[in-house]
């Protein structure tokens, strides 16, 4: 597949004569690559919005200021001023460098210098801390502000952290440290609660899903703590481009939040193309790779004079791209380079480097991973490069959100992989145009999460009477951790008594404890290289399996069930596996039911019980079956939410012409749902699950070796439907942890919606029969027969039309 | 089992948790090491009901077993952690109780005769008068850190009238720590210094948390304190197989401990004993940590001897 010829190598014609912006340079793309070309828009250029520095800044902040080349303030910013201000919460989101960062610094060093006020930090990665203390280090200096402002994390010496608990006025740190080491040990930081002022919580758009709900109770143990030291800090919350930043600020913090999201800032226009790579086998439906059209174009733009960043979806991706651009640009060792990578893995003195050469403007073109994505500084760009989609829409603005000048217009080119969802999204451009960025969910009650939480937070302080965490009252749950022996009860207070330190034992991102780790045993090695989360493990940790990390194949050789681990190796295969599951569901409360076309959608309670028979190898790129092994584990249940469509045995009866039909058209319905509610809910596609089955758990209908269903009884095996027994096909879409993570009901909410994309999916995929971008993989053989009406995809259509809304 | 208890064991199972097999140590090294043994890392209760029929290897591991004997398993193995006792009749704490839950004990030995003058130039510290000295030792409810352990026991001893006094502190309720915490603090004066084996990493920041726990000012900050471990590894680090108090009290003092309570098993005696059970391993706490006392104060007048470099 590599040694195709590059058959686009020639175009420079296309290079810019003299250095231009990207509006240019995408009229040209636009005019050359027409076909490749299957979304264009532009977003609308915006002129700044001022406002003077308050009069109510300190004067040497002012100055500090000033000295730096800040004479007036965006309007956001001094909107957040007033509001920090006025005491209120606040959430700001703005996009990518707008500013934000202004909007705490300057109400958190004015209290600090004021009333020795003291603010913690918590950002989601180290890097960034590290960041934001060089910045504040900076304001401090051209002030002498007298403001001490420390990064607190697992790299700190255990001498400095003495002095940080007394001295720092700002603490910046992450919530997994704040989690594991601050609040277990809160009376060392007695002095620092005492003060806290401010807590700023930058990026919260990353706390969502799981993470996120560990995260909100992190802060419902953090105002528990608080409360003991007499303080009800404020928080200002940061976030990207999200649907619902208020919202989601205030499921976070459980309180009103004042949300800014206008931004003042300038903003050139902006331009956006998707761009899916030509089809250069058409028997195949084999397109070319994204890496060589990334390459291309970034290499159209650079020679154009543009500076350019380019998003790879792996490290080891930033290095190719990075050597094939660097083998163009950089073949002068005399000279300086031209072009960088920059992710994760770096040492930091190398990533700092890198970030002021950037910031400098001396490199012309950067090769990154997400590394790059949150707020690290790295100056003005024309160009923003996307080699495959990062699996949501507001992280894909916020990608290109890098690219922006504010007198010139930039460009940012989404260019598709061969992934279902690229290939969807590259598909459906009014997506992108339309819809608005998807909504960060959290679900803080999570039963799980939230026991997990009210044992750490039972260490932190006693539990007293009938106290409420959160939204809970706390009682029953201190009941739960009595019998466990971790807590003793004496009158109305439980006492933490076990000899354990509970918060080591919870990692924030995940939701139970049964998680199995990765070791890579390649050439003698015992690297741990990855967590797998408990129930992904059986449909990605089994023997024979392909796991894919940052896109690098390893093959699990052996599956230690009991001790939790996988062991793999590097591998060069041509294949990936999937695993075959049967799944059966069975339907244990619903909460909610309404009208869907001519059947029921439903939302509720669920029992799944999981078996992975096998695995099919399926080929990259052409998505052949060319083979499949066993699999022994045992079964998996789970309890948790779903939603759930269903269709009357006459209402089918009167549609398809057999059974048959009908299960293999519900099988492709679950297909497209999937992809569709992915997308939807911003989930990472191993955390909602699909299934089909009968609507009572009596049988569940699996997509045998070729593609058709096949029915199964509750025992696995495969059995026959008496034909007078009841027939009511079901599709589920369920969360895939136990309890649910919040995903099912906003899927519910928008019902409608999914099974009207679905079909928008299904009907534009370029391919005859059904292929993994709509309805699943079929037999190669299937896709040559002309079965007319009957295909995978016309058969799951016609479940999808039942199901429109009337 | 409530209903929620049901529900959430239920959902435990379907994440794979596996009842932990003992708390988390994240900083365990010699940092509690006076006399104990390796500590072992669930709080064993006396008296307790085996799961396992007498004689039954417990060590047989579930590898091959249904899901549902493993789940029955798991089940036991965490009522098995629960609060089981047996309610016993013997509950006698020795000593005098001060206020409601506290208990405290006094007595004066003959151990030693201290030099009016001790020569603390091996602790890098001023020669100091022996009335100052208080040697103090806690017994805590774990090792685990942070605010979640705490101390049930204090023990302190002086020099009083040419004698060594020794008293000890034991609450038998957790509403009684303010009170002790409160009589501890009372038996400090501004120029006390405090005589401990590695209290400065461990018994005074414990007692620190539990003082602002309890919103009572810390007595300890800005006091005098001698920690011996320090001095002993500087002396005996490489000769002796490690450092711990038994091993320096064994060398240095030849005293050798019958029937002593490794003080790992400290926390199950004191919880056995709160959740109703027998007092007898409480009390085998009280003579440890009586001993720890005397060790220390021997241990501390044997290096003020040493001849200086």
């Amino acid at each position: 597949m590599n040694a195709l010829p590059d058959r686009y190598h020639a175009a420079d014609e296309l290079v810019l004569r003299s250095p231009d912006d990207g509006r240019s340079l995408a009229q040209r793309l636009n005019k050359r690559y027409a076909a490749r070309i299957t979304g264009a828009f532009v977003v609308p250029a915006q002129d700044g919005s001022y406002a003077p520095l308050p009069a109510d800044l300190p004067p040497a902040l002012a100055q500090a200021l000033r000295s730096r080349g800040v004479d007036q303030l965006y309007s956001h910013q001094a909107e957040a001023w007033a509001a920090t201000q006025a005491g209120a919460h606040v959430a700001v989101a703005t996009p990518t460098a707008s500013g934000k960062s202004l909007c705490y610094t300057l109400p958190v060093i004015s209290a600090a210098m004021q009333q020795h006020a003291k603010a913690l930090y918590l950002f989601p990665t180290k890097a960034l801390a590290q960041d934001q203390v060089a910045e504040l280090l900076e304001l401090n200096q051209a002030g002498e502000l007298g403001v001490k402002a420390f990064t607190f994390d697992g790299d700190t010496p255990g001498d400095a952290r003495q002095a940080i608990r007394l001295h720092g006025d700002i603490v910046v740190s992450n919530p997994d440290m704040l989690h594991q080491a601050i609040l277990p040990h809160h009376t060392k930081w007695a002095q620092f609660f005492e003060n806290l002022r401010y807590v700023v919580i930058d990026e919260v758009h990353t706390y969502r899903g799981v993470f996120g709900s560990h995260v909100a109770n992190v802060i419902r143990r953090l105002k528990r703590v608080c409360a003991f030291y007499g303080v009800t800090p404020q928080f200002i919350l940061c976030s990207a481009t999200i649907g619902n930043p208020q919202q989601h600020a205030e499921a976070l913090i459980e309180d009103a939040v004042t949300a800014i999201v206008e931004s003042g800032a300038p903003a050139g226009e902006k331009h956006v193309l998707l761009w899916n790579p030509p089809v250069i086998n058409p028997d195949l439906g084999l397109r070319a790779s994204a890496r060589s059209q990334t390459n291309r174009i970034a290499r159209l733009a650079i020679k154009s004079g543009l500076k350019t960043l380019v998003f790879a979806q792996s490290r080891s991706m930033v290095e190719v791209l990075t050597k094939y651009l660097k083998d163009v640009f950089d073949h002068d060792p005399r000279k300086p380079p031209r072009i960088r990578a920059y992710r994760g893995g770096y040492l930091p003195k190398e990533r700092r480097a890198a970030e002021r050469d950037m910031r400098a403007g001396s490199v012309d073109g950067i090769v990154s991973t997400s590394a790059l994505e949150l707020g690290v500084d790295i100056g003005s760009l024309d160009v923003v490069v996307l080699n495959g989609y990062p699996g949501s829409v507001a992280a894909t603005w916020q990608r290109f959100g890098r690219a922006g000048r504010r007198q010139q217009s930039a460009l940012g080119v989404l260019v598709a992989s061969s992934d279902p969802l690229d290939q969807y999204l590259v598909r459906h451009p009014e997506f992108f145009q339309g819809a608005t960025p998807e909504h960060a969910r959290i679900q803080p009650d999570q039963p799980l999460i939230l026991l997990d939480h009210i044992r750490c937070a039972a260490f932190e302080l006693p539990f007293v009477g009938d106290e409420m965490f959160g939204t809970e009252i706390v009682t029953p749950w201190l009941d739960v951790l009595g019998e466990e022996g971790v807590l003793h009860r004496e009158g109305d207070r439980w006492e933490w008594i076990a000899d354990s330190y509970p918060a080591i034992a919870v990692s924030l991102r995940s939701v139970a404890d049964g998680n199995f780790v990765v070791v890579d045993r390649t050439n003698g090695r015992q690297t741990i290289i990855a967590e797998v989360d408990y129930s992904a493990a059986p449909v990605t940790l089994y023997e024979g399996a392909i796991h894919m990390i940052q896109s690098v194949p390893y093959q699990v050789e052996r599956l230690d069930w009991e001790g939790r681990k996988a062991y793999v190796t590097r591998t060069q295969v041509d294949y990936y596996t999937d695993a075959i599951d049967y799944t059966k569901l069975k339907v244990l409360d619903c909460f909610d039911s309404a009208g869907a076309g001519r059947g029921q959608a439903h939302h509720g309670e669920v029992h799944v019980v999981r078996r992975v028979p096998g695995y099919k190898k399926i080929r990259f790129y052409t998505h052949e079956n060319i083979g499949y092994g066993p699999v022994n584990l045992p079964d998996q249940e789970l309890h948790t939410t779903a939603v759930w469509w269903q269709l009357s045995q006459a209402v089918l009866a009167s549609a398809f012409d057999d059974r048959q039909q009908a299960l293999d058209g519900f099988l492709g319905a679950a297909y497209a749902l999937h992809i569709v509610a992915t997308v939807a809910v911003m989930a990472e596609a191993r955390d909602l699950q699909k299934s089909v089955g009968s609507g009572d758990g009596a049988w569940f209908v699996s997509a045998d070796l070729s593609g058709r269903g096949q029915l199964r009884g509750s025992d696995g095996q495969p059995m026959a439907l008496a034909p007078d027994a009841p027939f009511t096909p079901t599709v589920y879409l369920y969360d895939a942890f136990p309890g649910g993570i919040g995903q099912s009901e906003p899927l519910f909410h928008r019902r409608e919606d999914l099974i009207t994309q679905s079909i928008t999916l299904i009907e534009r995929c370029d391919c005859h029969a059904g292929c993994p971008a709509c309805v699943g993989p079929i037999l190669a053989a299937d896709e040559n027969v002309d079965l007319a009406v009957h295909t995978a995809k016309s058969l799951a259509l016609r479940v999808l039309a039942l199901l429109v809304a009337l | 089992m409530s209903a929620l208890s049901a529900k959430l064991r239920q959902l435990r199972a379907d994440a794979g948790h596996t009842p932990p097999q003992g708390p988390a140590h994240p900083e365990r090294s010699e940092a509690k090491s006076k006399g104990h043994a390796t500590p072992s890392p669930v709080p064993r209760i006396d008296g307790m009901p085996s799961l396992w029929p007498a004689g039954k290897p417990k060590a047989a591991a579930p590898s091959s077993l249904s899901p549902d004997l493993r789940r029955l398993l798991q089940r036991h193995a965490q009522l098995k952690r629960g609060p089981a006792y047996l309610a016993s009749s013997d509950r006698d704490v020795p000593g005098i109780e001060l206020s409601p839950g506290l208990r405290y004990t006094e007595a004066h030995v003959d151990w030693l005769a201290p030099p009016a003058i001790i020569d603390a130039g091996f602790a890098r510290m001023e020669p100091v008068h022996h009335h100052r000295l208080l040697h103090f030792d806690t017994e805590t409810t774990g090792l685990a850190g942070g605010t979640g352990t705490r101390a049930f026991m204090i023990g302190a001893a002086d020099w009083h009238d040419g004698r060594f006094r020794i008293r000890q502190l034991t609450i038998t309720s957790m509403a009684a720590e303010t009170a002790m915490l409160r009589t501890f603090a009372s038996w400090l004066a501004d120029d006390t210094v405090l005589v401990s084996y590695n209290g400065k990493c461990y018994d005074s920041p414990l007692l620190k948390t539990r003082y602002r726990l309890a919103r009572l000012p810390d007595p300890l900050t800005g006091l005098g304190h001698l920690d011996l471990l320090h001095p002993v590894r500087r002396h005996w680090k490489g000769q002796w197989e490690n450092c711990r108090l038994a091993t320096a009290e064994r060398e240095l003092l030849g005293v050798v401990r019958e029937d002593d309570l490794p003080g790992s098993e400290a926390p199950a005696a004191w919880l056995t004993y709160l959740r109703g059970g027998s007092a007898r391993n409480l009390r085998r706490v009280l003579a440890h940590n009586n001993q720890d006392l005397k060790s220390l104060a021997g241990v501390l007048l044997y290096m003020a001897r040493l001849p200086h470099r």
